[in-house]
């Protein structure tokens, strides 16, 4: 696990609101980042805390999934590890349940160059 | 007691109709990818939790303040009361000032399609005659049905990605006075806006920062046009502006340009201070009366 990852969703759930609707704040990589080296995992951070039902989806070029196991939720964080991934371009799919149930939802690409 | 004319009552029924049958819906401005943010120079289509407080306006020797509180009863139905103050100085005429009439406006979101981040929006506008101050407000009710609709582009193919932020809605009524020799007309205007949250978080992250990245660049015309025919030119402003829409409340500043010289005369100024009751108060005044929230 990345502490660095860790730390900062730590540190993300002690600043986050109370409830509110959870509108993407930053992500890891960012909506239609080009990578030289590929990503090990995706990491968005909202501004508000997240309720366990929130997900979010990487899909390959051909809509399969390169999830490498379980997402890890915590305060208004969500970290999805990733296989080993090849050039080409990903898709991510969020959506995000606030913890007051509030529903928002988004999707971005980012593309890993060969 | 002032008597619904029958268009008002049968658009009124509509309504009703509407509400009982309508599409859950979600709080405010959020459909699919897109959130649109409160317009402030006509109504955006969505039945939501909210209170605009105030909205100040500085156009053709009149100051307007204008309260407006929207409250969901079932999902994706809403009643909004407003009321306003005017402060009204004409070259050569006595300063005129005072309240103007309550208005009572039920809205009903009978379509959604978050995919392609539509939706569309019933609802009547009731003026109550006689209420606001002699000076200022007519003393006969005024009645508009009114069709709402938002529209986001995110669903553009990737060769125009920098083209998915954008939005538009718009609102088509038909103002029918319920009194005296009113002419009746079309009350018809909307909004042009650019996401800059949807660019940096769905198109491309251009490093814009917390702040300006919350900002929507905005375009809003706001236009009547009389049916009948010698009773004037299609008046109104067109209003290009900013919002910042922050986590519970937006702020709205834009210019008013009148359309023509019937208008009005010289730029004003439109401002708005706007709360999201829904996120305010989630698990009281933000929710529906009934039905919970989607």
């Amino acid at each position: 696990m990345n502490l660095r990852v860790l730390a900062c969703c730590a540190l993300a759930s002690v600043a986050a609101p109370l409830s509110a609707h959870a509108f993407l704040d930053h992500a890891k990589p960012a909506a239609g980042a080009v990578l030289h080296a590929p990503p090990e995992n995706v990491m968005l951070l909202f501004s508000d805390g997240l309720d366990p039902e929130s997900n979010v989806e990487v899909l390959d070029a051909s809509g399969h999934s390169v999830a490498a196991g379980r997402l890890m939720i915590s305060g208004n964080c969500i970290m999805a590890p990733l296989r080993p991934l090849g050039p080409g371009k990903y898709r991510v799919v969020w959506h995000a349940v606030s913890i007051d149930d509030h529903r928002t939802q988004g999707a971005y690409e980012f593309v890993i160059k060969p | 007691m002032h008597m619904l004319p029958k268009g008002a009552v049968r658009a009124a029924a509509l309504v009703l109709a509407a509400a009982i049958t309508a599409s859950p819906g979600q709080a405010h401005g959020v459909i699919g990818q897109r959130f649109f943010p409160a317009t402030i120079a006509t109504d955006d289509p969505f039945a939501a939790d909210e209170l605009a407080f105030p909205t100040v306006s500085w156009f053709d020797h009149e100051t307007d303040v204008d309260f407006d509180y929207s409250k969901t009863i079932l999902p994706g139905f809403a009643i909004e009361v407003g009321m306003g103050h005017v402060n009204a100085h004409e070259p050569g005429e006595p300063r005129a000032r005072g309240f103007d009439n309550l208005k009572i406006s039920p809205s009903v979101e009978v379509y959604r399609n978050p995919a392609h981040e539509f939706i569309l929006t019933t609802g009547l506008e009731w003026s109550v005659g006689g209420i606001g101050s002699r000076s200022i407000a007519e003393r006969s009710s005024t009645y508009t049905p009114t069709v709402k609709f938002g529209k986001g582009f995110g669903d553009l193919p990737d060769s125009l990605k920098y083209l998915r932020p954008l939005a538009v809605t718009g609102t088509v009524g038909y103002a029918i006075p319920g009194g005296g020799d009113e002419p009746k007309s079309i009350e018809w205007g909307g909004a042009i806006e650019y996401s800059l949250l949807y660019l940096q978080n769905n198109v491309r992250d251009e490093g814009l920062g917390r702040f300006v990245s919350h900002l929507t660049p905005i375009v809003e015309f706001a236009f009547s046009s009389p049916t009948r025919s010698g009773a004037g030119l299609t008046t109104g402003t067109i209003n290009p502006g900013l919002i910042w829409s922050g986590q519970r409340l937006q702020l709205a500043a834009e210019a008013m340009i009148p359309l023509n010289r019937a208008s009005g005369n010289g730029t004003g100024f439109i401002a708005q201070l706007h709360f999201y009751i829904d996120d305010l108060f989630p698990h009281s005044l933000g929710r529906p009366i009934f039905g919970g929230r989607q």
